[in-house]
């Protein structure tokens, strides 16, 4: 490993799904301030590592280490990870029926806070970040993603986001189902977020997204594996060249 | 649990003996009633355990050997809650209160202004003699020993009883409140009432039912029948709060009619009891009516629930919904059948039944059993259950935002009752809320 400072670090990560493995062995370390984007084909296991390094229940890590701020979060369960720092944007957020929006939010900053937050700060909070996401006011009292479109689902990921500032935020494909203007004013959410004391991890398959969050390191993941590292022009090539070229130069490579 | 086994009915123990008071009282007509209603209760048989809605209680669970039965003496708790609801009044919050000693003692708190209205709230014994004509008319219509040997046992020995009358065109903005309170152990009560709700008139009514015996292997046993009319165009709420003590036995009957343009909501909610079987029930008597139950209850520790709905569409062109759901926790059980029922010649009927049961561990079970009568082909229809844990995977979503998994839990199940706990009126609801967190605490 590199001697760079470390917000967020795995090693070796195994993830096992109904006792089939689909993550082999990943490991990437993050510093304050960064960017990193994952990419690759369907079924290559982005979301089983996001969701296992979440503590989805479906997604068992067999294998492998993780740290926030040095603290192993294998050993938390997944309200503990959220509460030290760790977010996961989910790539198919799911419905609560008869928990609204807002109620949901103030509890899940009470969880963070340690305590309730005064009614009418949490109002303009998040009134606030309502508007900066373009959401409707109207969504604070809708049933959390209950008959949400796709694009108005990831909105709702994102103002979660911003509204619990963690450490490091895990973001599946928050672009895709996002129409033209939505997923501008949703990098732009992702853009206010970020510091040079977060770290972001984004999983896409397009360069869309990238145009706007704009990432310093890039890895492509297949079959489990990381099989690939760059920088942001890794995306580039990948959008115009597709994942062939990747699965060529493993073939030879393995061939040597 | 100790059940006494069937054959006890030759004991004489279990009959209605000829010298009791009950059968003494009220006008002419109404001793009648009650004689016969007496003669039908003794000459029933206890309903076989294998019958249509017997099959998940013990009907000896609500037989109560005449010799126990002594004089009734009340709960604490009675107190306490009559003082919140008179705080109620005095708020301005209800249209008023009716107290109900274990089906003996009526009184009137703040329902002058109701009367000064034309509204007629007053004990069930005096409208028999100072409103026969309503009285007479009404009075078993519905609930009486054709229904069965408990509805017959009621029809005989209900003491004293709540009368409402809301005279046609007259709305009545604010809820009225009963509270009805059980006897302690080895007590019996037939609690008995009667609601008849003119054209075009409004009415929202809580009936809650509270105390009675703590420890079930000394029960005290409520048998309750409840009467509704809603004349055409009527607006009816009635929300029944059954939050029994723990060692009650309850027996309920529940009836209503609508007539043409009439609405009717029904909110049957309960918490209490260790053996709890209630029958909800609306006719739906005129064209352009329309139904709906919003039904809840919570069952922890050893409790049985029994439930039953019924939607009988009588009339065409008439709509009936309902939405019944179920909270289990440690043993507790729950049995829901839901029966619609279209005439054939009701036609252009439509009729919705839900039943979602959420079980919260392993010990619990839950029975879901829609019974469709269905007699003719121009209606839509249909029905839906579903039955099991909290899913996993909401519970992460939580998670994953920081909440804990206690409260996690306490989110999602206040978050299923929530269709519910909408329907019931606001001052009510915070309570309502409360009993829900109280169960998920394990009290
Ligand atoms: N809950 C699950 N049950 C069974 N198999 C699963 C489950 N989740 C993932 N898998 C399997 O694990 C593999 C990796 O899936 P994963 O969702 O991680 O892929 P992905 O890279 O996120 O794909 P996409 O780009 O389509 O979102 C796939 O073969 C998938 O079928
Ligand atoms: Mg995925």
């Amino acid at each position: 490993m590199t001697d760079k400072q470390s917000l967020f670090e795995f090693k070796d990560i195994h993830v096992a799904v109904e006792d089939k493995e689909v993550v082999s062995g990943v490991s990437l370390t993050i510093a304050p301030g960064e960017i990193h984007a994952i990419m690759g084909p369907n079924g290559s296991g982005k979301s089983s590592l996001s969701n296992a390094l979440m503590g989805h229940p479906d997604y068992a890590i067999t294998k492998g280490e993780a740290y926030l701020d040095g603290r192993n979060i294998l050993d938390m369960s997944a309200d503990q990870r959220s509460r030290a720092g760790l977010f996961l944007a989910f790539q198919y957020p799911l419905a609560i029926p008869g928990v609204s929006v807002a109620n949901f939010m103030r509890a899940a900053l009470k969880s963070h806070r340690g305590k309730d937050a005064n009614m009418s700060d949490f109002r303009k909070l998040f009134k606030a970040e309502m508007k900066a996401l373009s959401v409707d006011e109207s969504f604070a009292t809708r049933y959390l993603n209950d008959g949400f479109s796709g694009g108005e689902k990831k909105r709702i990921e994102i103002l979660q986001l911003s509204m619990l500032q963690p450490k490091m935020a895990l973001l599946d494909e928050t672009d895709s189902g996002l129409d033209i203007d939505a997923l501008k004013t949703v990098s732009e959410g992702i853009n206010r977020f970020h510091s040079d004391a977060n770290g972001i991890l984004l999983v896409t398959h397009y360069q869309r997204l990238l145009n706007y969050v704009k990432p310093q390191h890039v890895h492509v993941m297949m079959h489990g594996k990381f099989v690939k590292h760059g920088g942001p022009e890794l995306a580039l090539k990948l959008e115009e060249l597709g994942y062939e070229w990747v699965a060529q130069e493993l073939a030879e490579k393995a061939r040597v | 649990m100790n059940n006494p086994t069937v054959n006890k009915t030759e004991n004489r123990d279990y009959l209605i003996p000829e010298m009791a008071p009950e059968l003494e009282r009220g006008p002419r007509w109404l001793r009648d009633v009650r004689r016969r209603s007496r003669e039908a209760f003794n000459s029933a048989p206890v309903p076989h355990r294998g019958l249509h809605l017997w099959r998940y209680t013990d009907p000896m669970t609500f037989l109560v050997d005449r010799s126990q039965v002594s004089d009734t003496d009340y709960g604490e708790n009675f107190g306490a809650v009559e003082k919140i609801v008179r705080e109620h009044v005095e708020h301005g919050n209800l249209a008023g209160v009716v107290t109900d000693l274990a089906g003996r003692e009526i009184g009137f708190h703040g329902t002058e202004e109701l009367c000064a209205r034309g509204a007629v709230v007053t004990k069930l014994s005096e409208a028999a003699t100072e409103h026969p004509e309503l009285v007479e008319k009404y009075l078993y219509q519905l609930v009486n020993s054709a229904c069965g040997k408990f509805e017959a046992l009621n029809g005989a020995l209900w003491n004293d009883g709540i009368f409402i009358y809301i005279p046609d065109g007259l709305v009545v903005e604010k809820p009225l409140h009963l509270l009805r309170e059980s006897g302690l152990s080895g007590s019996a009560q037939y609690p008995r009432l009667l609601i008849v709700v003119g054209k075009n008139a409004e009415l929202s009514v809580i009936d809650e039912y509270g105390g009675g015996s703590l420890d079930e292997s000394q029960p005290s046993n409520t048998n309750s029948a409840v009467e509704i009319f809603g004349l055409a165009d009527s607006r009816v709420r009635y929300v029944s709060l059954q939050r029994q003590a723990p060692g009650m036995h309850g027996y309920m009957t529940h009836r209503a009619r609508i007539e043409q343009g009439a609405t009717m909501l029904t909110v049957p909610l309960a918490f209490g009891g260790a053996v709890s079987k209630q029958n909800f029930g609306v006719i739906l008597n005129g064209r352009h009516s329309e139904s709906s139950m919003f039904g809840m209850l919570f069952g922890s520790g050893y409790q049985r629930f029994d439930n039953h709905t019924l939607h009988h569409h009588v009339s065409g062109e008439t709509t009936s919904n309902i939405d019944f759901k179920v909270v289990l926790r440690d043993k507790a059980t729950s049995a829901y059948t839901g029966l619609i029922r279209i005439e054939n010649d009701a036609r252009t009927c439509e009729a919705y039944q839900e039943n979602r049961n959420l079980l919260l561990n392993s010990g619990t079970r839950a029975e879901t059993i829609p019974e469709l009568e269905i007699l003719n082909e121009d209606v839509r229809c249909s029905h839906g259950a579903t039955l099991g844990p909290i899913d996993p995977l909401s519970i992460f979503y939580l998670l994953s935002r920081g909440i804990d998994e206690a409260e996690a839990v306490r989110m999602i199940v206040s978050g299923f009752v929530i269709p519910t706990l909408q329907q019931v009126p606001k001052n009510l609801r915070d309570r309502i809320g409360s009993f829900v967190a109280q169960r998920l605490e394990g009290n």
